[in-house]
């Protein structure tokens, strides 16, 4: 196997952090793919340009995503990575694995790929990296055979991805896991044959702190919330205080709407004001609680700046109960996409389709009342509209 | 129709389009069943049984899908052809 000399990647592996430079050469150590990757990525840190050609026809029979065409503009010099195609599985919801699961999809990784992998990539998924075009179809079968599925790529529904939720964290309000594989397995066809203008994206989230930050990610954020009051354990309020927390300027003063106050000893929360960020929460944990009816925000339309600038998502169903089969929910989003793929240019996004179209038109079509929640910013409620008959003969 | 007719008449409309657009599987379910009569939902699963059996493919470029023939070098790959 060729020795690369890699002086500016070796740069990578200083420090007490850990290093993709360090994994990729104990990688390089038995597989020749991984080698040239060494390789090629020192050129490009010292030519300062990427050597990678992306896309093309590259997949598995049936499918039209999971695989991304990824092949060197220099395979003479590198021909380890000639081709070296993503391969997305869909993870697990929340990420969760037994090791045996974990082991048994890297060894056939080793045989099949590079062995290099990325852990999760931000849509979600498992990302294989690098693998010739002739073992695609073999990996697939291997994998699928153990129970495994590609993820989604291209113009369809992206793999969804949600927060651990109930299975590790007491701020869940809702069941993310479960929607997240509801939505999963429902929307398979989807997933795996690209039907629509562009990408589509679900985030599942169990509360406001959004850990898989939906709200900047998902075209349609599902964020779990609470109808109810903010329950005060007083005592517990009082333990925070003497235990050195600043609760004026730590809580009261970072509070969104400004709906809380404390006089030194007693918290209070206007709850008609609050509008569940879930700051105070998270910060006082043992001594705040959600109480009440437990469910979702719906929010539809962040996006990444690919084609134009970002979005972040806009609330257009302030409460939803969220309990299986999540019927509301699932007839909600068949009505987005259809007016979605009716009207999206290629490569429109919800999100800029809304913003181009306006947010009346889209709850029109979609069937949603206007409601005050779903004002995106103080005195700027550009879909609230009267029609004639709306006003009486009042003008 | 018959599903092998409805077929060939998928595979008509997507091969007059090639090399002038890139077609989306919108395109051809509205096209074609404008053109047979045949509701969208039955053009859909004709073509979509075209696609498993490599008769067509989908495609990718500049993040958007498309749906068109596949080339000999698709189908060699696939061990379709020898």
């Amino acid at each position: 196997m060729k020795k690369y000399e890699t002086p500016l990647l070796d740069e990578l592996e200083k420090g007490p952090w850990p290093s993709f430079v360090k994994e990729m050469k104990t990688a390089a150590q038995k597989s020749e793919m991984a080698n040239d990757e060494l390789g090629q990525l020192e050129k490009s840190y010292k030519d300062r340009r990427g050597y990678w050609k992306h896309g093309g026809i590259v997949g598995v029979l049936g499918y039209g995503g999971g695989v991304i065409g990824r092949y060197s503009s220099l395979p003479n010099e590198f021909p380890g990575v000639a081709h070296f195609h993503t391969v997305r599985i869909n993870q697990p919801s929340g990420m969760f694995y037994k090791t045996d699961a974990l082991r048994t999809i890297l060894d056939l990784w080793d045989e099949y790929g590079s062995g290099l992998t990325n852990m999760h990539g931000s849509t979600g998924d498992m990302v294989m990296l690098g693998c010739r075009t002739e073992a695609l179809e073999p990996f697939f079968a291997e994998v699928t055979s153990r129970g495994w599925d590609l993820g989604g790529s291209g113009s369809a529904l992206r793999t969804p991805a949600c927060c651990l939720g109930k299975a590790r964290c007491e701020w869940a309000n809702i069941d993310t896991m479960d929607i997240c594989n509801h939505l999963t397995q429902m929307y398979q066809d989807y997933l795996h044959r690209p039907a629509w203008p562009y990408k589509f994206k679900f985030k599942v989230a169990g509360c406001a702190v959004d850990c898989v930050a939906s709200i900047a990610r998902a075209d349609c954020s599902i964020i779990g919330t609470w109808k109810g009051k903010i329950a005060v354990d007083q005592a517990a309020v009082k333990d925070y205080a003497k235990g050195g927390m600043d609760i004026q300027a730590e809580i009261v003063d970072m509070c969104p709407t400004g709906c809380m106050s404390y006089d030194g000893g007693e918290l209070k929360i206007d709850d008609a004001n609050c509008s569940r960020c879930m700051h105070c929460i998270s910060k006082m944990t043992k001594a705040l609680k959600g109480t009440g009816e437990k469910g979702a925000s719906i929010l539809i339309g962040s996006k990444a700046p690919i084609v134009v600038g970002s979005l972040l998502s806009w609330v257009i169903v302030p409460f939803m109960k969220m309990e299986p089969p999540y019927t509301e929910f699932t007839e909600l989003v068949e009505k987005i996409w259809e007016w979605w793929d009716d009207n999206a240019k290629p490569r429109e996004r919800i999100g800029e389709l809304i913003e181009m179209k306006g947010m009346r038109s889209f709850l029109e079509a979609i069937g949603v009342e206007p409601q005050a929640q779903q004002v995106f910013e103080p005195r700027k409620d550009p879909f609230f509209f009267w029609k004639d008959e709306d006003l009486n003969g009042n003008k | 129709m018959e599903v092998k007719e409805l077929q060939d008449k998928i595979y008509a409309f997507v091969q007059a389009a090639k090399g002038k657009k890139k077609l989306k599987e919108k395109d051809i379910i509205k096209g074609v069943s404008a053109d047979t009569g045949e509701t969208p939902d039955a053009v859909k699963k004709a073509m979509r049984e075209m696609i498993d059996v490599g008769r067509l493919m989908y495609s990718y470029g500049g993040g958007s899908s498309s749906v068109e023939i596949p080339s000999e070098e698709y189908l060699r790959e696939k061990g379709m052809i020898k």
